[in-house]
């Protein structure tokens, strides 16, 4: 009779053979952590990157506030990303005031104002716009101007910043 | 009988691995945290300082009113389609000729005509230079665009005149820049 090699045996012998090497994935793994880190924010998005908006940049070190937000796309101006009128539109325009985004930034700064009134949350008219970098200077005007009718006199402009 | 070494002592190399599984749970779970909040494109702003409830021309009154006897530098920038024009309370700098901006359009490399922000800075440094801390409004600076003017070149300007960029460093000019309304 032939020799049959002991099953039970052969499987604890490859057992000890297989093993997944960790040690160089843990290294990668370590190299990401720590660049992850270096860029963390605590803040959170707060431009929504789409083909219509391209902010300008800038050299200023200003670091972000939140606010009201009012973006000025190529298609779109929406209040706290919500579609309010087509920036077409308002170029056709003549009117100095854009009436819809008037009415739905006086609706925040209402509510804004009952919270101050009965929590004592303090309501600083802040806002900031986003304007994509073609935008024309009268329409940039036009917003800034409904902003200030709006109860939001304290305006920001949000850029890239450029690596100084 | 010859020495014999323990064979047992060689098993111990094999279990000297450390135990890094856990390790790899988390690493595993911090890096899509990480990975959902890291900034790529750092943002910036820039504060705009206007008096607070201020439609034009009540702002205007209401500012004038009490300075007029102290004399102010009123500089200001204005962005036309040609070039900028640099202006204060006293007079309007003129170009080469009669009717030129102060600081003409250049071509760049490519033949386009692009605004010159180094030259419009380096003018605002001579005249921060020039005025000092005479005037009450010397951080000041006003900024007018012509109507299609598009928002890089208002930034890019508002950049110019706040500082002047020289050598790698950097020199306040005037940061307190301010937007006005359209050229008609």
């Amino acid at each position: 009779m032939a020799f049959i090699p002991s099953h039970r045996k052969k499987h604890r012998h490859e057992k000890r053979e297989v093993r997944l090497q960790l040690t160089s994935m843990m290294d990668m793994f370590t190299i990401i952590l720590v660049f992850l880190l270096k860029t963390y924010s605590t803040q959170g998005q707060l431009v929504n990157p789409s083909n219509d908006l391209t902010l300008p940049s800038s050299r200023i070190q200003t670091i972000p506030e939140m606010g009201l937000d009012v973006t000025v796309s190529n298609d779109w101006i929406l209040v706290n990303n919500k579609p309010v009128v087509r920036t077409a539109a308002v170029l056709a325009s003549e009117d100095y005031l854009i009436g819809s985004v008037q009415q739905e930034m006086l609706k925040y700064a209402n509510e804004a104002e009952k919270m101050e009134s009965q929590y004592g949350a303090v309501f600083s008219g802040k806002v900031t716009i986003q304007g994509d970098k073609n935008i024309p200077y009268r329409l940039l005007m036009r917003v800034m101007y409904t902003c200030g009718q709006a109860k939001h006199p304290n305006m920001r402009l949000v850029v890239y910043k450029l690596e100084a | 009988m010859a020495y014999r070494p323990s064979k047992r002592q060689r098993h111990g190399m094999n279990e000297a691995d450390a135990n890094i599984t856990p390790m790899m749970n988390l690493m595993v779970v911090l890096i899509p945290l990480l990975l959902t909040s890291a900034e790529f494109v750092k943002l910036g702003v820039i504060e705009l300082n206007l008096p607070p409830a201020a439609s034009g021309e009540e702002a205007g009154r209401l500012d004038q009113i009490p300075q007029e006897s102290i004399k102010r530098l009123d500089l200001s920038v204005t962005i036309t389609d040609q070039g900028f024009f640099i202006s204060s309370a006293m007079a309007v700098l003129g170009g080469p000729q009669a009717g030129d901006p102060t600081i003409a359009m250049i071509f760049d490399d490519k033949g386009v005509s692009v605004y010159d922000f180094s030259a419009l800075s380096r003018k605002l440094y001579e005249i921060k230079e020039a005025s000092g801390t005479k005037f009450p409004d010397s951080e000041q600076i006003i900024l007018l665009a012509e109507d299609n003017i598009n928002y890089q070149t208002v930034i890019s300007t508002m950049d110019a005149a706040r500082t002047f960029q020289v050598d790698g460093r950097s020199i306040e000019l005037f940061p307190e820049v301010s937007l006005s309304a359209g050229v008609f």
